[in-house]
């Protein structure tokens, strides 16, 4: 060793002999653990082994406005074979306490044979308490043979709600790849709507739970008896701004029709009730969810699955002329004293037809009998970009930022816009067709429901939600959600004005006189959406009562004519449903809330 | 028979084929662990497209003119010196440590280049003509080359990948001729630390162990007493750092010296993995039939621990005819080397060795519960693209090395 020159022999014999000794240590290492010590390690295997068990969190609930329970969740019982441990002697007493056809079991397990057979296999999904029962009792002769215990939603309340809750699934295994931090296999995720909006607030906390186990992985005991285990975290219980009793009348209405239907409470912001029809049930979803009933979903014309309420444009007809009305009122362009002719239309370049002759005509009385030519001559006087920047106050072409994500933002076109298609000498007839909604400009429902609300309450609302808040899961308090609050910053003297003319659509000789015997006052404005593919579609918005607003809806149903006889009927047996509900419960609101601060009496809700 | 001696006379079917056989022992395994793991079943078919990317680079390496790898040194070696500087700023934090570069869905980790690079330069320098390792200049010189990246490597933090630049550096310059003396005496203290950290009776052991081959080397009396002196100090200097250590710190080196004082900690994968190991037995459970492996309790498996994987589901049987490919691998190369009469091409041939040998010391060591968990994959067995590339990069060199070995005799 040394001989200190460059790769000698002897430096080569030290290498090897390095190289060997190493091998010979690692070599007796395995001799001794893989041979000698075997049966220990075995044990240790076996005996021994500290399983991790993760504890699932419940879902939070939702509630409705008044703390009425709306979705929960109820446990269903899977019944799970782990094949290693399984003797298939048992498939006969097994599928005649399961009340399956003979060879059932075999063939799930058949199906299932590519996985590993240390994994338990779900055999079947939902049984009942009495297999449960019979599972335990005989659990020391069922080897391989056990059950979970899995969540899944139910909706007690009788409300659908198919587009305002959304849906929890087992996670898909593309959605994994993204989340890997919280989520494995298995576990529930929000798919849409509130459920998905609100994952990370519903979810909770997950825990964990380390126990000893055997030979046979069956538990043997508790590490440290439980002193290192985390317990999970129930998720937050959600308090929706949805009201159930309007909701399932809203919901009730809309059978057998399409459409869409918004109510806020205009103070506020919150959504009281959302309906788009055709509506599904979400049960379907909340379980396994069979290929028949997606394939329905998806082959039906009707899209029962796309959110109308939120993201379907469609031009909002004579709805729309209170814009025209409020920007020229407003910039001073006319008084209540201005009057335009009306004899049963209007001439520019051609004539535009009125479907009346209505004479000479001011505001209030264009509103009432949504006088065309009236607005033919007023949107001359304004010009399109002031029409559309007043449209943008009122949240048209841009989202409401609703916190359900999904939402179309509609189209509120400038003179660019036409400019673009026609150069710079489009026709201005075009704002003819505009003023009067119709043509390019489109809106949501809920755009609509979030202009009604501004009109109902002087130019000022809050962003549209459909949560209030949360329910604290220790205090049990609740904990009100803070939401945008905007102004459209014009005077209340101008909402006056075509408030009163919506008074008149409905008390006067407007378009929807129908309502005038309701018990409350309603105010309103009919709309029909010419559709060039087929029957024009029908829209009311209304806002009650006239004095102190509580409530704001658009309605739309499609395909069937006419705004005042299929919207409007609709729009009214919400709005009494809704105030009705106020009138002897407002007390007993406040004293549920004020009860669930003070007590624990949210616990016995929240179970 | 003449052309089978052509071939034999030009390719070493000696290198290639242990590789081969390891690797398939690792698709197997990395198959087995990844079998119920909905987020990684598809690293088998990853490892398998690698896999013959990584044939078809061997074989361009092979084909190269060997006179090349000299000539790439100094690039190589800035490059990697970039990049290793580079991951610093901009590099991917993956559990901890910012060790990879990110391009697209590609990432790599420029360390593994950086092997190559560090190699080709600390032997290009070494096998310079006027070069000589026993000059204190020169030896400060090869160090400063060799240390270079390892400091680099260290503020990512890779602990294990710095040993083994560390102990690249220390082969290479032990081939090229250095006194023994001299090596004892700058790594003896080390090893003396490391051993006073399991207690004093390891303490006192390593101490006797220096003091036997300080008589060994029957140095003069006063300078082997300052050597002891120096050893013994390490040793109380290393306990004062432990002392000096944060409270998780401590836990770690703890775990390794007793991994059930952690049971759900850091000693976790090595109770899990040594007792998937022990209970594989002789024969083995069979292939998808490891409780512990398919149960999953090792995470991540199909990479630091995929060894466990063998033991569990083909038992001794399996890993020792691993343990027999690599040492015939290493045993292989080193014979190489010892041949290839060029300086420069022989001490690049060692410096790989000594990758290859690190690393399965070190993983192996780890799996088996006898050196601390220190991040290292297997080579040519573990998951994983680039460090495969890499490995098979520099297999190609070897066979290049032994394509041309008579040219430069």
């Amino acid at each position: 060793m040394k001989s200190e020159k460059f790769a000698s022999a002897s430096r080569k014999t030290f290498l090897s002999a390095i190289i060997i000794i190493g091998a010979v240590i690692l070599g007796l290492r395995l001799f001794q653990m893989q041979i000698l010590n075997q049966t220990s390690y075995d044990d240790k295997t076996a005996d021994n082994s500290i399983k991790m068990i993760e504890l699932s969190p419940r879902r939070g609930v939702f509630f409705d406005r008044n703390l009425k329970l709306l979705v929960n969740n109820i446990p269903t019982y899977t019944l799970r074979i782990t094949p290693a441990d399984y003797n298939k002697k048992l498939n006969e007493i097994l599928e005649s306490v399961l009340k399956v056809k003979p060879g059932y079991i075999n063939n799930v397990l058949d199906q299932n044979k590519v996985y590993s057979k240390y994994l338990p296999l779900k055999i079947k999904r939902g049984i009942n308490f009495d297999i449960v029962a019979w599972l335990e009792e005989n659990s020391d002769n069922l080897p391989g043979v056990d059950y979970i215990v899995d969540m899944h939603r139910g909706y007690p309340a009788g409300v659908y709600g198919s587009h305002i809750f959304g849906y929890a699934k087992e996670i898909s295994r593309k959605q994994l790849k993204k989340e890997k931090e919280f989520y494995k296999l298995g576990d529930f995720v929000g798919y849409n709507s509130i459920e998905k909006s609100y994952e990370k607030v519903l979810r909770g906390t997950k825990g964990s739970k380390f126990v000893l186990v055997n030979s046979s992985r069956k538990k043997i005991g508790d590490y440290k008896n439980g002193a290192d285990d985390i317990p999970a975290v129930k998720g937050k219980d959600i308090v929706l701004t949805i009201e159930a009793k309007t909701q399932r009348t809203a919901e009730r209405e809309f059978i057998g029709k399409k459409g869409a239907l918004v109510a806020i409470e205009p103070v506020s912001g919150e959504i009281l009730a959302m309906v788009s029809s055709p509506q599904f049930d979400l049960k379907e979803f909340s379980y396994i969810t069979s290929k028949d009933f997606l394939n329905i979903l998806y082959n039906d014309p009707g899209k029962p699955l796309f959110n109308r309420a939120t993201m379907s444009v469609k031009p909002p007809g004579s709805t729309f002329k209170i814009i025209a009305a409020v920007t020229a009122l407003d910039l001073g362009i006319i008084t209540t004293s201005t009057t335009f002719f009306c004899n049963g239309g209007y001439t520019y370049g051609r004539l535009f037809k009125c479907h009346g002759v209505h004479g000479n005509v001011n505001v209030i009385q264009a509103i009432e009998k949504s006088c065309n030519a009236f607005f033919y001559q007023l949107i001359l006087k304004i010009g399109i970009n002031k029409w559309s920047e007043y449209s943008r106050r009122f949240g048209f072409g841009s989202k409401t930022k609703i916190d359900i994500g999904q939402e179309s933002a509609g189209l509120i076109p400038y003179s660019k816009y036409y400019e673009k298609i026609y150069g710079v000498n489009w026709p201005k007839s075009i704002l003819l067709s505009l003023v009067i909604g119709q043509g390019e400009v489109s809106v949501t429902p809920l755009q609509l429901a979030q202009y009604t609300a501004l009109i109902a309450n002087n130019g000022f609302a809050v962003q549209p939600h459909l949560v209030k808040g949360y329910i604290e899961n220790n205090t049990k308090e609740f904990v009100s959600k803070n939401y945008k609050s905007f102004n459209v910053g014009i005077d209340k003297k101008v909402f006056d004005i075509v408030r009163h003319g919506m008074y008149l659509v409905v008390h006067g000789a407007g378009t929807a006189t129908r309502l005038r015997h309701s018990k409350y006052e309603i105010s309103g404005k009919t709309g029909t959406a010419q559709n060039p593919h087929g029957e024009d579609h029908a829209w009311f918005v209304a806002f009650a009562p006239f004095d102190n607003p509580k409530i704001a809806v658009a309605v739309i149903v499609e395909n069937v004519g006419f705004g005042s006889t299929y919207a409007a009927p609709i729009a009214q047996k919400v709005i009494e449903e809704y105030l009705n509900s106020l009138e002897p419960d407002e007390s007993e609101e406040v004293k549920t809330i004020s009860l669930l601060k003070k007590t624990k009496m949210g616990e016995a809700i929240a179970n | 028979m003449q052309i089978d001696y052509h071939i034999n006379d030009k390719f070493d079917f000696g290198l290639l084929f242990p590789v081969i056989i390891l690797f398939c022992f690792g698709l197997a395994a990395i198959f087995s662990a990844t079998f119920n793991n909905a987020l990684a079943d598809s690293n088998f078919q990853k490892q398998l497209i690698w896999g013959f990317v990584a044939l078809i680079v061997f074989f361009i390496t092979y084909s190269l003119p060997t006179k090349s790898f000299k000539q790439l040194a100094i690039p190589t070696f800035l490059i990697s010196i970039l990049l290793l500087i580079a991951v610093i700023i901009i590099g991917k934090k993956v559990s901890g440590a910012r060790s990879w570069l990110a391009f697209g869905a590609l990432g790599f980790q420029p360390s593994e280049f950086a092997k190559i690079g560090t190699l080709l330069m600390l032997s290009r320098f070494l096998s310079m003509n006027n070069t000589n390792i026993n000059s204190f200049r020169d030896l400060l010189m090869a160090l400063g080359i060799g240390f270079l990246p390892v400091v680099l490597i260290l503020m990512e933090p890779d602990m294990g990948t710095a040993i083994v630049f560390l102990a690249m550096i220390i082969t290479l310059i032990f081939w090229k001729g250095t006194s023994v003396f001299a090596l004892f005496v700058v790594l003896s203290p080390g090893f003396v630390a490391f051993s006073s950290l399991f207690g004093t009776y390891y303490f006192l052991a390593a101490l006797f162990l220096i003091l036997v081959i300080l008589f060994l080397f029957k140095e003069n009396i006063f300078f082997s007493g300052s050597i002891f002196a120096l050893n013994l100090a390490s040793g109380f200097f290393a306990d004062y750092v432990y002392g000096a250590l944060k409270p998780h710190q401590q836990q770690r080196i703890q775990a390794f010296i007793d991994p059930m004082s952690d049971p759900l900690g850091s000693g976790y994968n090595t109770i899990q993995a040594k007792a998937a190991i022990g209970s594989g037995g002789f024969f083995g459970k069979g292939f998808l039939e490891g409780h512990q492996t398919q149960l999953q309790f090792i995470p991540e498996q199909w990479t630091d621990f995929v060894y466990s994987v063998i033991g569990e589901e083909f038992g001794f049987i399996g890993t020792i005819i691993m343990l027999g490919l690599f040492t015939f691998l290493f045993l292989r190369i080193l014979k190489l080397a010892s041949q290839s009469k060029n300086e420069f091409l022989s001490l690049t041939s060692i410096g790989i060795l000594s990758i290859f040998f690190t690393h399965f010391i070190i993983n192996i060591g780890m799996v088996l519960g006898i050196i601390p968990i220190i991040g290292l994959p297997l080579p040519f067995v573990s998951y994983g693209g680039s460090s495969l590339l890499v490995n098979m990069i520099m297999l190609g060199i070897l066979a290049n090395i032994y394509r041309t070995r008579k040219n430069y005799s």
